[in-house]
């Protein structure tokens, strides 16, 4: 059933496609059908969950790397499969409005239905490795919403921002998930679980948690990596309305929540993740209030609100579990409706600065009813569900589980960034609904139409009825997540007005008033210096570590790769006696005999001498004609050893292929000139002569303790015994070569026969000379007769041009 | 003897690279063979080591062959390394030869543009 659920997902993607055709609002209508078919079927298995059940299901992948697809079903996967499926119900249909006309519009929806499956899979795995691969797979189809409109270089540059941020992440996160898998000993979730304590006891521990901290961290934005969200909001709305805000976001807070059972009450998990989550939650707070465009002041919202979360997941206490669950849905409610109704906004009224917006409640009456109880619930006003989380959070930072001390800074800027949200909030309401008429908007601003407004209406009905008297139920529903969250039994329990009046209630209402009171001050504070030091810019920091492996990749390249043979030959020789050097030395000859000379007869000496007085003859030989005598020279030394050292066919073959090959050479020198120039200054020749000699030694070490190796047994003695049994011959060597490995003498057949061709075509076919060609300028063009020879049409062209060569190619045969 | 030939070895790859590293194209195919002239020894060497004057062949008598004669396996590989290089040092002749008509110079230096031709 769930490996159904995912799949669907995935193989339903291409009917995205249909919307190309389609561009009327209805295909929307049609497609939403299919993520609320899984929406319907997640519910369906919801009672199995309620009831402290679990669901799971396994396939069998790649048994002997622990790699299975397994999937599980348990609250925390049931909460983030009904936002995943839910939502993008929601946000399937907004699209149609939204992306109206738009001939990109079956593109998108392909990508954002296989981001849907990939999110569904991610929520649903029970395997870490099945997990990974669900997780590269939505920051790949994030990577193609973002880059949608990939005609704007900002669209482009933020799209390969998030993607290199993410998937770099993502790069620790598998070695991290290798390294817990090590520890406990398998690769599924719910058995890594089970054994905490024997991982927490590991020396792995604490590299894997790093590990998986870059991973999350990098696909939560959280700082110092949040910088790449804010950049995303390229995106088209709907895409940034899903993945950056409501669901794949989530996905870091979602693993780090999901190994908290068992993992979570180091040292290590408890600083890392209230560090970096307050940092994070405090500047997305601040930095919102300094934002101008509405996405990009909900973006740095959104990330205030992860780094809420990872706070949340790490700092401990009873009744954090709880608050991080109330603040997963409440985000995802009030953040989904805003992002779709800014969507709107631009849509409707040509713009997204503040500062050209203003006055759209009478033009637009419904969008500003739901954004303004979106925006109340964003800030935490009382009756709405924002106002239910918030006080979750401020009980839960009451009572953390931090040392004395840290623990009120905790609460301090649980507090502060509570009062930047009502700022922000505010300045959203007030800046696009209110005051005087924009004056960057379009001439005449509608409505958006309703099938716009449908899903944002949704999801602020939610937000504003489930205090209404859904509260024990929403807890209900929520408690199965906040067991798959505690191992201590953590209870949630949601209000709206506590039976006794206590810290949580007037941290909160002092938050408000303050946020209240600063709304003031507003010009002062959007205009306010940047609480971070101009050097720790994300983005420009990003683009500086771009540019510099470019640059680095260009001058690697110019270094190694400059179209000169003998610089790579120098590479390649020097890696060789760079690697293969001190593995000889070290272990190469351990155990071997000195060299004794029993039994060798003074002519031994003699013929293997004289192979290298030929290689100094080569080497020195300043004619070409001297030069090919010297090197014939070796050649037959080396066939006069073979004869020493009994192998007959071998010298044979190593004769006749000699005389052939000089006589070639011969041939072709006709052509070359006469004498060798010096083309080399003094320096680089005793520079090439060293690598030279070195290259020459390490071989020569290789050669001696390959040679003086105990073999072990090999197929020798098989080719010896069955020679003459199986292949009817007394020659072994021939018998191996046409019968036993008779196939490698075809090969090698092969190998001579395509050589054949090669050179036939290189002294026989050739470009035809012509003369109007500029040797320096203008490509090679074919001729007429070439054209019809390529054709295969040899009466098409003309057949003159084809004499001109004749003589040249008749030369040297 | 494995000493002194391994030895041989090493100036055969020696001289090698040294005339690989040269610019002239000549000097790269005679370099070129030098390189497997070595390589070939280098796998002779490799074997059950050099036995002298005991080619691998059946004794008539006993219908084997006997174990102290040298190994016909790397032989095999050896004969089939000869054969292959042949061709291409056949190959790379030609190349040389298309090359000198084209570029009309032995200077590797002025074959950087080649692609054009």
């Amino acid at each position: 059933m769930l490996v159904l659920i995912v799949l669907t997902a995935l193989l339903m993607a291409p009917l995205g496609l249909f919307a190309r055709h389609e561009s009327r609002p209805v295909v929307g209508w049609i497609l939403a059908l299919i993520p609320l078919a899984l929406f319907v079927t997640i519910s369906a298995l919801a009672p199995t969950v309620l009831a402290g059940g679990r669901v799971e299901q396994a396939i069998p992948w790649v048994p002997r790397m622990g790699l299975e697809l397994r999937f599980a079903l348990d609250g925390l996967s049931l909460l983030f499969a009904l936002l995943v499926s839910g939502i993008g119900t929601l946000i399937v249909l907004y699209t149609a409005y939204y992306l109206a006309g738009d001939p990109g519009m079956g593109r998108f929806y392909l990508t954002l239905f296989i981001f849907m499956g990939a999110m569904l899979g991610l929520v649903l795995a029970d395997n870490v490795l099945t997990m990974f691969m669900f997780w590269e797979l939505t920051s790949v189809s994030s990577y193609l919403l973002v880059g949608y409109k990939h005609d704007y270089p900002s669209a482009r540059r933020g799209a390969q921002m998030g993607l290199l941020i993410t998937v770099g992440g993502g790069l620790a996160l598998l070695v991290g998930l290798v390294l817990l898998g090590n520890a406990a000993g398998s690769y599924t979730i719910s058995e890594i679980l089970a054994a905490g304590e024997q991982i927490k006891a590991s020396p792995l521990y604490t590299p894997a948690m790093l590990l998986i901290f870059a991973g999350c961290f990098t696909k939560s934005a959280q700082f110092p990596f949040h910088f790449w969200l804010p950049n995303a909001m390229q995106a088209p709305t709907p895409a940034s309305a899903y993945l950056h805000s409501a669901t794949m976001v989530k996905a870091g807070v979602y693993l780090l929540a999901r190994l908290h059972p068992t993992l979570s009450d180091t040292p290590l998990w408890l600083y890392t993740l209230t560090i970096v989550g307050m940092t994070t939650m405090l500047i997305g707070a601040v930095t919102a209030n300094r934002r101008d465009d509405i996405k990009g002041l909900l973006a740095y919202s959104t990330i205030s609100k992860l780094g809420t979360m990872v706070l949340l997941a790490g700092m401990g206490g009873p009744e954090a579990p709880a608050a991080l669950v109330a603040t997963i849905l409440a985000h995802a409610l009030y953040k989904g409706a805003l992002f779709m109704l800014a969507g709107a906004v631009d849509h409707e009224a040509g713009t997204r600065s503040l500062s050209q917006l203003g006055g759209l409640r009478r033009a637009m009456p419904w969008t500003a009813a739901l954004a303004i109880l979106s925006s109340l619930s964003m800030a935490g006003v009382p009756i709405l569900f924002g106002f239910v989380a918030k006080e979750e959070q401020l009980y839960a930072a009451v009572d953390n589980g931090l040392p004395p001390g840290f623990d009120i800074l905790v609460l301090i800027a649980v507090v502060t960034s509570a009062v930047f949200g009502v700022l922000y909030s505010w300045r959203l309401v007030s800046g696009v609904f209110f005051g005087p008429r924009g004056s960057g908007m379009k001439e005449h601003v509608h409505e958006a139409p309703a099938g716009m407004l449908l899903g944002p209406a949704l999801l602020t009905t939610l937000s504003v009825v489930l205090p209404l008297g859904l509260l024990p139920a929403t807890a209900t529903l929520l408690q199965p997540a906040v067991n798959a969250i505690s191992n201590e039994g953590a209870k949630i329990s949601l209000y709206l007005l506590p039976s006794q009046i206590g810290l949580p209630l007037i941290l909160s209402m002092t938050a408000l008033l303050i946020g209240a009171v600063l709304t003031r001050f507003e010009p002062q504070i959007v205009a306010a210096p940047s609480p971070l030091p101009p050097w720790l810019n994300g983005d420009r920091i990003y683009d500086a570590a771009v540019d510099g492996v470019l640059r680095g990749a260009t001058i690697f390249t110019r270094t190694l790769q400059n179209g000169k043979l003998r610089s790579y030959m120098t590479w390649a020789v020097l890696t060789l006696v760079v690697v293969v050097a001190p593995p000889l030395a070290l272990f190469g000859f351990g155990g071997l005999a000195l060299p004794t000379l029993d039994g060798v007869e003074p002519f031994e000496f003699v013929s293997a001498l004289l192979i290298p007085i030929g290689i100094v003859a080569t080497l020195n030989a300043r004619s070409r004609l001297g030069g090919i005598i010297a090197a014939s020279f070796v050649g037959l030394m080396v066939a006069f050893i073979f004869v020493i050292y009994s192998a007959p066919d071998l010298a044979l073959t190593q004769l006749l292929v000699e005389i052939l090959t000089t006589v070639f050479l011969v041939l072709l020198f006709a052509v070359m000139p006469a004498s060798f120039e010096r083309l080399s200054s003094p320096s680089e020749r005793s520079r090439d002569g060293l690598i030279a000699v070195v290259a020459g030694m390490v071989i020569a070490g290789v050669a001696f303790a390959a040679s003086s190796v105990t073999q072990v047994p090999n197929i020798s003695a098989a080719f010896r015994t069955e020679s003459q049994s199986q292949g009817f011959g007394d020659n072994v060597v021939n018998v191996i070569l046409v019968d036993f490995r008779g196939f490698d003498t075809l090969g090698e057949i092969v190998v001579l026969f395509t050589a054949l061709l090669g050179i036939y075509a290189m002294l026989r076919l050739r470009p035809v000379a012509d003369p109007t060609r500029d040797d320096e300028e203008t490509p090679l063009q074919p001729t007429l007769p070439e054209v019809a020879a390529l054709l295969g049409n040899g009466q098409a062209g003309q057949p003159a041009p084809r004499e001109r060569e004749a003589p040249v190619a008749g030369k040297g045969h | 003897m494995t000493f002194v030939l391994s030895l041989v070895v090493g100036t055969l790859f020696a001289g090698a690279a040294y005339l690989m590293l040269r610019r002239s194209v000549v000097k790269l195919i005679l370099g070129m063979a030098l390189l497997s002239h070595g390589t070939n020894l280098l796998l002779f060497l490799m074997g059950d080591g050099v036995v002298k004057g005991m080619p691998p062949f059946v004794d008539e008598a006993t219908g084997v062959t006997p174990t102290a004669a040298a190994d016909p396996l790397n032989q095999a590989l050896i004969l089939t390394a000869i054969v292959i290089n042949f061709g291409f040092t056949a190959f790379i002749l030609a190349l040389a030869y298309r090359a000198n008509q084209a570029v009309g110079s032995d200077d590797l230096d002025d074959m950087v543009e080649t692609d054009r031709l």
